[in-house]
């Protein structure tokens, strides 16, 4: 068995291969190539073949390959997606140009409107037609003018659209309109991409219901082209196996699947890293972790609890300023990372990032031109980063380069030290990042007293310590791959699909009448997820279900998920569900009321099929304290006490199980470095996880 | 002499306020109940110190950032700083004691640290009723008194402990007791919220760290907007213009005049020359409403947070530079009892008049005429079992033309920034039904290089029998074209009857008015005034516009001239570049 994790980032494509033998022997080879941004699919090709060759086994026996990428969401932000006409309810032709009438600046006068000056679907190619629904029952007032519908269909043709959506108001409660439209659309245009809001997302609200049907559409094309451009690449490569695209949920899907519904792709690329995350927490035996994937320009931050990965508020989901009305794993990314930038405003505030170095010209140390200071200008300063050392020497780097870029920029206009100009470069970028933390976890009900904390990502392990004080994290981990984490991540999750039905119904005072729709409504349900693992060939006994009920207090705008009983749902249990609303409200915004109607709004399904998973191999156990033989060298190091000390540097490859190295320490390994400051230990676990704690 | 506070902790301290005053706008609008409030987040907070100075402010709806410190020195009057304990909660509305307006509420709770106070943690928001003469807003009406419950510096909560009369004397004086009291649970959620985050800071980093640092990141933001003011020349600088009336007396103008004058790096607001106070609802409170106005206007002018990279901390700093000067007994300064309630679109006017006057030395900064208007409008009923149902919709309009840019069409501009309701969400619950939400296709936006924005139209139909009141202006005086560019349009408001077809034009307020079933009330917002020539135009954005259907083919040859000719494309029209050159040659010849 042979299984290959991809990862897409913005600089470097991660790879990871895993191989069981036989005999259940079993080994994991892991590389890296530049990205390749203009065409991602060369970039996995190449990764692929090297990580093959590196461990000496023929593309042809690859099983399955597990891709995480981000070509949907960039074909968002640079707006180049798919032309997508659209029919609609005559008298709302603009409700994607008016969004929520709220402008993304209060205190600006120039700023820009993303949806009216990049809109997803121009207004020229938003068709109007007679029709009407009405609420609260989606009774039909106006029946559908299928004449007009043609007639936009036929118009459509002429324009060449790439893609056709149907969104009419209230579809919701009644899709018999889109459904209909769709028919006549597909007549008139059989090889064109055609859906109706209600089958992308079927819940309320008509700007986010439209605006998600429309990003679809927009990204439909492109994406599936690019996947089908990569499953020919790979063919042509000579590579074998099935292959499964990571989703914004956080669970793998089919090809096919993902070219349906593209939307459910925006957050793939970010999305391995947080599994990643919850995966090595298992090998460490922590469920708790809050993690942090530290690159170039952003870090991604994530919260797993009690085992589970965080599903956003679906209020919250969105792409470039647009809204998604998708599940997606709860990740806010901020723009701090090891290029962000140090400097001066004029006004004297010392400022870090968001601004970037980026890869070029990267940080001063790279020689490569750029001269302002960054994040790893004051690590290489302070001695944290060993300019030899850097990506295993792969990329030459000039401490001198840092220290003159940061005494001219920072130092001497303030007055400081080199080590304090560094040392408050490092503490203002790592309070950025926890308090963006803070906003992702304290602010939504968790408490990082009892939270690991795991940073990876290149960048990670040289600020999880630091995080973790400034948060008060219980402890830190990091991984036994650190640069390496989000594509492992590929190799660990869940097949998996979810299916959705709209409800309003309060529950406190439902009849049996109101549980035999919400049971038919989850049979109805389990049916579809059936059809789609029938057509999978996913044996009975390997699917899993979980049932979902979507509710908010009545007269409240955002739902919050309760879990549901098993069975049939009926008065006699739906008191459960009351109660797990009750206490995730308490949980995220420290009240609930018991005195308050909850109103069911959306049943969801969630089906999933366990995949292999990767298991690594246990390290020999050392059991030694600061084992000599991994020994480098020792350097002069400063934490962030502002003490210098001379830090010994270990090799991380050398380290075994149970072996416990005490800070000031450095570990070092090809593509990462993981500090221990003093007071810390550092304890090897058992697959080569570092779990540091306070000593 | 204090010693400063190093520039990294106060960096970390900065970041820090900032982060708690989010958090507290995001409690708030998530717990709350009223659609006014979670979805449309017309809402403030943040925390003071004791001097009622801001330290931080929640980005939420401008109008609500900069009112908090008004409240608190009005609750001063009635609970001096010696009179606070840990655990009180007050609540406060006085529009003659620093509100903003009366149903703007206030919930306000001290802060604390080892036995002493050290400030507050406040917010405000919009409540859809408290009992006004009219359910939802009011107009027409005798004085402050009819605007509904004053809540003048009462404590709800008493070291801890809930004033339970209090709490049953609010609960029964609104239309809507179950929203106004769960938004009222929400707020004092925020405000708790914003206690503990405030102490819990002073715990790590030292009380007087923090309120050095507080005092120092004042002094920054202050600085930032100085700087920018003393680019501006020194002088007079002065705009003028109408509203329709007082909703009472109809064909009435009230004048409206704005003197700004920048000496130096500081700057006065003058508001003389304005109406005399109204009799009607139809004034602005000083403190929470008329000086608010000013302070943004320059805020959004000059350190625009679109064209700044840095982010400038929301405190006290940014109202430094900014002197505000109405006369005792203008509709901008009202003398008790005068009602003040309807009061946004009179300051909408301010803030755009600043832009206007000031636009000939800021020509990058500025924009054309913007719509500088707000449709507040209150639908309501009884329903069936008795109880009140009101409906607050805010409706937004479009922004003038700008020296980069379009003005941005069917937009929350300038002191208001809310979020419309899903037209779904509102269909499942209230006896209204919306027929129509579009780009106003009666009225062209101003021409100009950069044209105006495109106003809305909404239409709201009544399914039963039911009560209105409409609250907005700017029928009679249009936003202005800028450097060349052309006026935009005035709103209106129609309401017409589905089942016997009768077809009324309204003016933009009125009060209390009886609806039946199947009238659909349509408000046509005003459209933006051009910015520059609009023969410097790119025939290009021209072609887009007539092929969007934001201007016809004939206003595209009249007022741009750019000619057209047809193509069998699907789209109809493609330009004639020659034809184009010879029109505006023509054309700017004239």
């Amino acid at each position: 068995m042979i299984r290959v994790g991809v990862d897409v980032g913005g600089t470097f494509t991660d790879i990871i291969l895993e191989r069981i033998g036989a005999g259940g022997e079993q080994s994991v080879v892991v590389t890296k190539v530049s990205s390749t941004p203009h065409d991602q699919s060369e970039g996995v090709v190449q990764g692929i073949l090297n990580v093959c060759k590196l461990a000496g086994v023929e593309p042809g026996d690859i099983d399955a390959v597990f891709h995480g990428t981000t070509v949907a969401t960039n074909i968002v932000i640079e707006r180049g997606g798919a032309r997508v006409g659209m029919i609609t309810t005559r008298g709302f032709r603009d409700i994607m140009h008016m969004g929520r009438h709220k402008r993304p600046h209060n205190f600006s006068l120039q700023f820009d409107v993303p949806w009216q000056s990049k809109p997803l679907v121009k207004r020229r190619d938003r068709l109007v037609v007679t029709e009407r629904i009405l609420p609260p029952d989606g009774r039909i007032e106006v029946p559908l003018a299928e004449d007009e519908v043609k007639q936009a269909a036929e118009l459509f043709a002429k324009r060449g659209m790439d893609a056709v959506i149907i969104g009419f108001l209230f579809s919701f409660l009644n899709d018999e309109h889109e459904q209909r439209a769709k028919e006549i659309v597909s007549s008139v245009l059989p090889d064109t991409y055609v859906c109706c809001s209600s089958e992308v997302v079927n819940s309320i609200r008509e700007y986010e219901r439209f605006s998600s049907t429309a990003m679809n559409a927009y990204i439909g094309p492109k994406t599936s082209a690019y996947l089908r451009k990569l499953e020919g690449r790979l063919r042509a490569a000579g590579v074998g196996g099935i292959i499964r695209i990571m989703q914004s949920n956080g669970g793998i899907t089919t090809v096919e699947k993902s070219s349906e519904l593209p939307i459910g792709l925006l957050m793939s690329g970010p999305a391995g890293g947080v599994i990643g995350g919850r995966w090595t927490g298992d090998n460490c035996g922590k469920s708790n972790i809050i993690t942090i994937d530290i690159g170039g320009t952003s870090a991604d931050i994530g919260v797993i609890q009690d085992g589970d990965l965080r599903i956003k508020n679906p209020r919250d989901t969105e792409v470039g300023l647009l809204p998604v009305l998708v599940p997606m794993i709860d990740i806010d990314a901020i723009g701090a990372g090891g290029g962000s930038i140090a400097y001066l405003d004029p006004g004297g505030a010392f400022r870090v990032g968001p601004r970037s170095a980026g890869a070029v010209p990267g940080p001063a140390c790279y020689g490569k031109g750029g001269t302002e200071p960054t994040v790893t200008d004051a690590q290489v300063v302070l001695g944290r980063l060993d300019p030899e050392q850097f990506l295993g020497g792969d990329i030459k780097i000039d401490a001198a380069l840092s220290e003159t870029a940061i005494r001219d920029h920072i130092a001497e206009p303030l007055g400081l030290s080199l080590d304090d100009a560094a040392l408050g470069i490092l503490k203002i970028v790592n309070n950025n990042m926890a308090l963006a933390i803070n906003a992702n976890s304290m602010a939504k009900g968790v408490d990082p007293r009892n939270f690991t904390l795991m940073g990876f990502g290149g960048a990670g392990p040289l600020h999880a310590v630091s995080l973790a004080e400034a948060i008060h994290a219980k402890d830190i981990i990091s991984p036994v791959q650190p640069g390496i984490t989000a594509a492992t991540g590929l190799l660990v999750t869940d097949l998996q699909y979810e299916y959705t039905h709209p409800l309003l119904m309060v529950l406190d005072n439902a009849s049996d009448a109101d549980f035999k729709i919400v049971n038919d409504a989850l049979d109805g349900l389990m049916e579809q997820a059936h059809q789609q693992l029938d057509a999978d060939g996913i044996p009975r006994e390997a699917r899993r279900f979980q049932r979902i009920a979507e509710c908010r207090y009545v007269g409240q705008g955002f739902e919050l998920r309760a879990a549901m009983p098993d069975g049939t749902v009926d008065a006699g249990n739906a008191g459960t569900i009351i109660d797990s609303f009750y206490d995730e409200h308490k949980k995220i915004y420290g009240h609930a009321f018991r005195d308050q109607a909850c109103e069911l709004i959306t049943l969801r399904l969630v089906a999933t099929v366990a995949v292999e998973t990767l298991a690594l191999p246990e390290l020999a156990n050392g059991g030694r304290e600061n084992p000599d033989e991994a020994r480098l060298y020792s350097r002069r190091t400063v934490f962030d006490d502002g003490q210098a000390h001379d830090a010994p540097r270990y090799q991380r490859e050398k380290l075994l199980a149970g072996d416990r190295v005490s800070g000031p320490a450095v570990v070092i390994q090809h593509n990462s470095t993981t500090i221990v400051p003093p007071g810390y230990v550092a304890q090897v676990m058992r697959f080569g996880d570092i779990l540091i704690g306070r000593n | 002499m204090t010693q400063e506070v190093d520039p990294i902790t106060l960096q970390v301290i900065g970041g820090a306020l900032h982060s708690i005053a989010d958090q507290m706008g995001t409690v708030l609008y998530r717990m709350s109940y009223s659609s006014i409030i979670r979805e449309s987040q017309d809402l403030g907070a943040g925390l003071f110190d004791r001097d009622y100075n801001t330290l931080c402010e929640s980005d939420s709806t401008p109008m609500h950032i900069g009112s908090l410190p008004g409240y608190l020195r009005g609750i001063e009057k009635s609970i001096p700083l010696d009179q606070w304990q840990p655990g009180d909660v007050v609540i406060h509305n006085h529009p003659y004691f620093g509100a903003s307006h009366s149903p703007d509420i206030a919930i306000v709770m001290p802060v604390f640290f080892e036995d002493e106070l050290v400030g507050f943690s406040a917010n405000t928001a919009h409540h859809i009723d408290i009992g006004a003469a009219t359910p939802g807003l009011i107009m027409d009406i005798p004085d402050v008194y009819a605007e509904g419950m004053l809540l003048n510096g009462i404590k709800l909560f008493e070291a801890g402990k809930r004033n339970d009369t209090m709490w049953k004397y609010i609960r029964d004086n609104t239309r809507v007791p179950s929203q106004v009291m769960n938004d009222l649970e929400a707020q004092i959620a925020s405000a708790e919220l914003g206690v503990a985050r405030f102490q819990q800071l002073m715990e790590k980093y030292g009380k007087a760290t923090v309120l050095r640092a507080t005092r120092q990141l004042m002094d920054y933001t202050e600085n930032m907007l100085r700087r920018e003011i003393a680019k501006i020349p020194d002088g007079e600088y002065v705009a003028e213009g109408f509203l329709d009336d007082d909703g009472r007396n109809r064909g009435v103008t009230l004048p409206l005049k704005v003197t700004v004058r920048v000496a130096g790096d500081a700057v006065e607001v003058d508001l003389t020359g304005s109406s005399a106070q109204v009799p009607t609802a139809y004034n602005v409170p000083f403190e929470g409403s008329t000086k608010v106005a000013c302070f943004f206007a320059f805020r959004a002018l000059l350190l625009d947070t679109y064209t700044h990279s840095e982010y400038i901390p929301q405190n006290e700093g940014s109202f430094r530079p900014v002197k505000v000067t109405a006369p005792l007994g203008s509709i901008f300064n009202p003398i008790a009892p005068a009602a003040a309630e309807a009061r946004f679109a009179q300051i909408q006017r301010i803030v755009d008049l600043i832009i206007k006057a000031l636009a000939p030395v800021l020509p990058d900064k500025c924009t054309a005429g913007n719509a500088a208007v707000l449709s507040f409008a209150a639908y309501s009923g009884v329903r069936e079992s008795g109880d009140y149902w009101v409906f607050l919709e805010v409706n937004e309009a479009a922004m003038g033309g700008r020296p980069q840019s379009d003005g941005p069409d069917t937009i929350e501009e300038l002191m208001r920034n809310t979020r419309n309701n899903p037209l779904e969400d509102l269909g499942m619950h209230l006896p209204l039904i919306c027929d129509r939400y579009e780009i106003r296709d009666d009225a062209a936006p101003g021409a100009g290089k950069f044209r105006g924005g495109a106003g809305v139209v909404k239409s709201q139909r009544f399914l039963g029998p039911g009560y209105m009141t409409h609250e907005a202006d700017r029928h009679e005086d249009i936003p202005w074209g800028v450097f060349g560019g052309k006026p935009g349009a005035g709103g209106r408001v129609e309401i017409r009857n589905v089942h016997t077809g009768e077809v009324s034009q309204e003016p933009a307020k009125f009060s209390g008015k009886l609806t039946r079933a199947g009238d659909v009330v349509s408000y046509f917002s005003p459209c933006g005034g051009g910015y520059g020539d609009p023969l410097e135009r790119d025939p290009d954005k021209v072609l887009d516009d007539v092929l969007d259907g934001f201007i016809t083919r004939q206003h595209a040859r009249d007022d741009y001239g750019v000619v057209l000719e047809e193509v069998d494309d699907g789209y109809g029209w493609k330009l004639d570049l020659n034809e184009t050159r010879r029109l505006r040659a023509q054309l700017s010849a004239q």
